[in-house]
């Protein structure tokens, strides 16, 4: 038992890349690295997916597959953790394009999310720009919406990001100002649109009277 | 190619996100923003929207707990967990197994020979 805890505690010390090694005939080593990058991995799908359900079962895939091939799994300049972000971006991807559900993604999850960590006298209308902002990140473009969880939610480094997304550095920065500046694009439109259809609406109602 | 103003304007919303993201303030990087065109000093509040909204989301205990389980049990299975029991449980494994085979050929072979004795012996009384 002892030599148990004494092996376990040595596995948080180590790096991936001994755990991988390890992984193939050890199952107290993939326990390690599931423990890792089970989070980040979590929430990369369940922003992509936007619903908890989805999440867990494309979570569950990805580790299920990462196990089934971690002995084959050689590292030749891919990280572990790049490896992993590229299996749940193929299983994402292909959810998508299986269930034709990215169009008809729920936000509530979401929205109860952040109502739950916000304090209660959070402003609606702040509730209301994020709701948008959510909305606009998720017309994105897929590599585009891939840049920005990494960024934001897993907080990767480009240099990380561009090993998971197989482009350079300055590859990453790039797409990520044109990804802003399509965002902003959008939302402004979106604004446009809310602003006409205020005026519609205050037209129509003047007509009435 | 990217121009060498574009190059500063990525360079540009890089800092004030890794700034956003670690804390730091914005205003030596605000500073520093000539040259930029003033359309990317607008992208800041789109950055700082991002931060707001896409925040880090916890999986459930139970579902951690269960795939962790599943995961490792799946890859102990038979094989996996009779591979690593001592050497004299494979030889009475082995053993037990031949054993077995034998005691069903054995079965098979007088079994049938027994029967056949059973049955044939009505017909002849019969004759």
């Amino acid at each position: 038992m002892q030599k148990f805890f004494a092996r376990r505690s040595q596995y948080k010390t180590l790096a991936d890349r001994a755990l991988v090694e390890l992984a193939a005939d050890d199952k107290e080593a993939f326990g390690e690295l599931y423990e890792r990058y089970l989070t980040k991995i979590y929430n990369y799908v369940y922003y992509r997916t936007g619903n908890r359900q989805d999440a867990e079962d494309l979570t569950a895939k990805v580790f299920q597959r990462a196990m089934s091939h971690i002995s084959t799994y050689v590292e030749r300049g891919l990280p572990f953790q790049a490896w992993l972000y590229r299996i749940a971006h193929n299983l994402v991807a292909n959810w998508h394009r299986d269930q034709g559900r990215r169009k008809i993604i729920a936000l509530d999850d979401f929205v109860a999310h952040s109502l739950q960590s916000e304090a209660p006298d959070r402003r609606t209308e702040e509730q209301e720009e994020q709701k948008q902002l959510m909305e606009a990140v998720r017309r994105l473009p897929e590599e585009r919406q891939q840049l920005l969880l990494l960024k934001f939610i897993e907080q990767l480094s480009n240099v990380e990001i561009g090993e998971i997304m197989d482009r350079t550095e300055g590859a990453v920065k790039s797409l990520y100002h044109r990804t802003l500046l399509a965002l902003r694009e959008d939302l402004q439109r979106g604004e446009d649109i809310s602003a006409a259809r205020r005026l519609s609406g205050s037209a129509a109602r003047r007509q009435r009277k | 190619m990217d121009s060498p103003a574009d190059e500063k304007a990525q360079d540009f919303v890089d800092n004030i996100t890794g700034a956003l993201q670690q804390g730091h303030s914005l205003d030596p990087l605000v500073d520093l923003s000539d040259g930029v065109h003033e359309e990317v000093v607008d992208l800041v509040p789109v950055i700082q929207g991002l931060r707001a909204t896409l925040v880090p989301v916890e999986p459930s205990a139970d579902f951690a707990a269960h795939l962790k389980t599943q995961l490792l049990e799946n890859e102990a299975g038979l094989a996996a967990r009779l591979r690593k029991k001592p050497a004299r449980l494979h030889v009475a494994a082995i053993l037990a197994v031949f054993a077995g085979f034998s005691l069903l050929l054995s079965r098979r072979l007088f079994g049938a020979s027994s029967a056949r004795d059973i049955t044939e012996e009505p017909v002849a009384t019969a004759l």
